[in-house]
């Protein structure tokens, strides 16, 4: 089955609404409620990150949108500022994808870096805009930072687990 | 850029225009929900709804392995827990029996005050279903509703102590704002002082307190309990013990469980009455026994009005 097939891209289409809404639900179970500490990484953000780079017609606007819609409303965030944030995210990630599949990971791993800090602080800076309580600054960095160093794992476990494999300039031009 | 001609000629512009208006929706969506928080919150509250008690036949089964999974590592030092318990066991028949006596006793002075206790303090149970899913709000979520009679910012206990308070109802759901939470304050008192204090969560395991009117006369291991000052919670549901923290900061540790939540209690309470008028006239019952006021302001003798006030004993000596 070729990469650029309409059935694998729909099957992976599938594949990412299925992940996405496990993640959340997992997210939602009432098991460590009273754990503070180092906050546990965003996830959704990273597999959306991770399959955008890779192959970026798996995780389409519409999907990103309501996934991280009900996102926002489950998580008893603003809604709609996350979703946002990711799109611009994702969007220039996706903008920026021809580079990251010629240069090594470390690259890629620097873009998602940059995309998720800028995404935190402008969240924060909305939320400080309309003067929303803040959360405290250093759980939101540790948060980001988390995220971040979580990202290498991700990416393995969709090569590895899910077959996701990056596609390269020739192939992307060949379509 | 000729890299990108995959996009299509048409389809690029399209595709922008389509991306500008899901911001500016997304974005006036943050809006609407700033301005009219209560409405989107209903949304909020109906979207859970519809969501969290379907993926309960998920939960279950994956909340139960995962606590079995907690237990099991505790078999491992079995043996010392049982030590520890049969000390413990030790330690409580002599409480018990103190406790007891003091019931006792307890109930002897409450008979010889007449107090009156709160009769209508009755609860509805429910199970959690959902935590807030983020690292920065303390809540869970109830599988009890609007439909079981539950009311927007009653108190929420497990076993022993309060666990917080309910914000936000849904038809079949209610969302614990827990006291741990950030945007959580409620009114304390600490005995045996009677200090008043503020009890503020900031996303710890232990919440703070403040505006203690004498901080000298808290001791470490306190009891705190609801003041029902507000009446935002019925008075006297045990919160926890008094901590200081290394910084001499007064801290709570709370008496409810916070790390197995599994139960909770949601307490009905009624709205009390409340002293809202400051400036009666404190006095004797006015007009005194025997007078009244006739139309004129003055005070005459009852007799002419017995007839409007026949049952009058005084009127007549």
């Amino acid at each position: 089955m070729s990469a650029l097939s309409a059935r694998h891209v729909w099957t992976y289409r599938a594949l990412f609404m299925a992940v996405s809404l496990v993640l959340i639900t997992l997210k939602l179970l009432p098991l460590n409620l009273a754990s503070s500490g180092v906050p546990g990484p965003d996830l959704l953000v990273l597999l959306a990150f991770a399959w955008i780079v890779r192959q970026p017609a798996v995780v389409p606007l519409g999907v990103l949108l309501a996934v991280f819609l009900l996102a926002d409303f489950l998580f008893m965030r603003p809604p709609g500022l996350w979703t946002v944030l990711t799109i611009l995210a994702s969007e220039s990630l996706r903008r920026r994808r021809l580079t990251m599949t010629e240069f090594p990971f470390l690259v890629e791993w620097g873009a998602v870096a940059v995309a998720i800090m800028g995404m935190v602080l402008l969240n924060r800076s909305a939320l400080w805009i309309l003067l929303v309580d803040l959360d405290p600054l250093g759980l939101t960095l540790a948060h980001a930072i988390v995220t971040i160093a979580i990202y290498p794992v991700v990416v393995v476990i969709s090569k590895y687990l899910f077959g996701l494999r990056k596609l390269g300039p020739a192939e992307l031009e060949a379509l | 850029m000729a890299r990108d001609s995959y996009d299509g000629t048409y389809a690029r512009p399209v595709r922008r225009l389509l991306l500008a208006v899901l911001i500016l929706f997304l974005l006036s969506l943050v809006l609407l929900w700033r301005i009219d928080n209560p409405r989107v919150e209903r949304i909020r509250a109906a979207i859970v709804d519809r969501y969290v008690p379907n993926m309960e036949w998920v939960m279950a089964p994956v909340t139960g392995i995962a606590r079995m999974a907690e237990d099991f590592q505790s078999y491992r030092r079995l043996f010392e827990q049982n030590q520890e318990l049969r000390r413990e066991l030790q330690q409580m028949r002599a409480w018990r029996e103190a406790a007891l006596q003091l019931e006792q006793e307890n109930a002897r002075l409450l008979d010889l005050n007449r107090v009156q206790l709160d009769p209508e303090l009755t609860f509805v149970t429910g199970i959690v279903l959902a935590d807030s899913g983020s690292p920065f709000r303390r809540s869970v979520l109830l599988n009890v509703g609007a439909r079981d009679g539950i009311l927007d910012g009653w108190a929420t206990m497990d076993g022993l102590g309060v666990v917080g308070r309910i914000s936000g109802v849904g038809q079949r759901t209610s969302r614990v704002l827990l006291l741990t939470d950030a945007a959580s304050r409620i009114p304390v008192t600490i005995l045996p002082s009677g200090q008043q204090a503020l009890m503020l969560g900031d996303n710890s395991a232990t919440p703070m307190l403040d505006f203690v009117e004498d901080p000298q006369d808290v001791a470490a291991g306190d009891r705190i309990i609801t003041s029902g000052d507000g009446g935002l919670f019925p008075p006297g549901l045990l919160v926890g013990q008094v901590v200081f923290t290394s910084d001499q900061r007064m801290r709570a540790r709370m008496a409810a469980d916070l790390q197995r939540l599994n139960f909770l209690r949601v307490m009905r309470s009624h709205p009390g009455t409340t002293l809202d008028d400051p400036a009666g006239l404190i006095g004797p019952p006015w007009p005194p026994a025997g007078m009244r006021v006739d139309d004129d302001g003055a005070l005459v003798p009852a007799d002419a009005a017995r007839a409007e006030a026949p049952e009058d004993p005084d009127a007549t000596p």
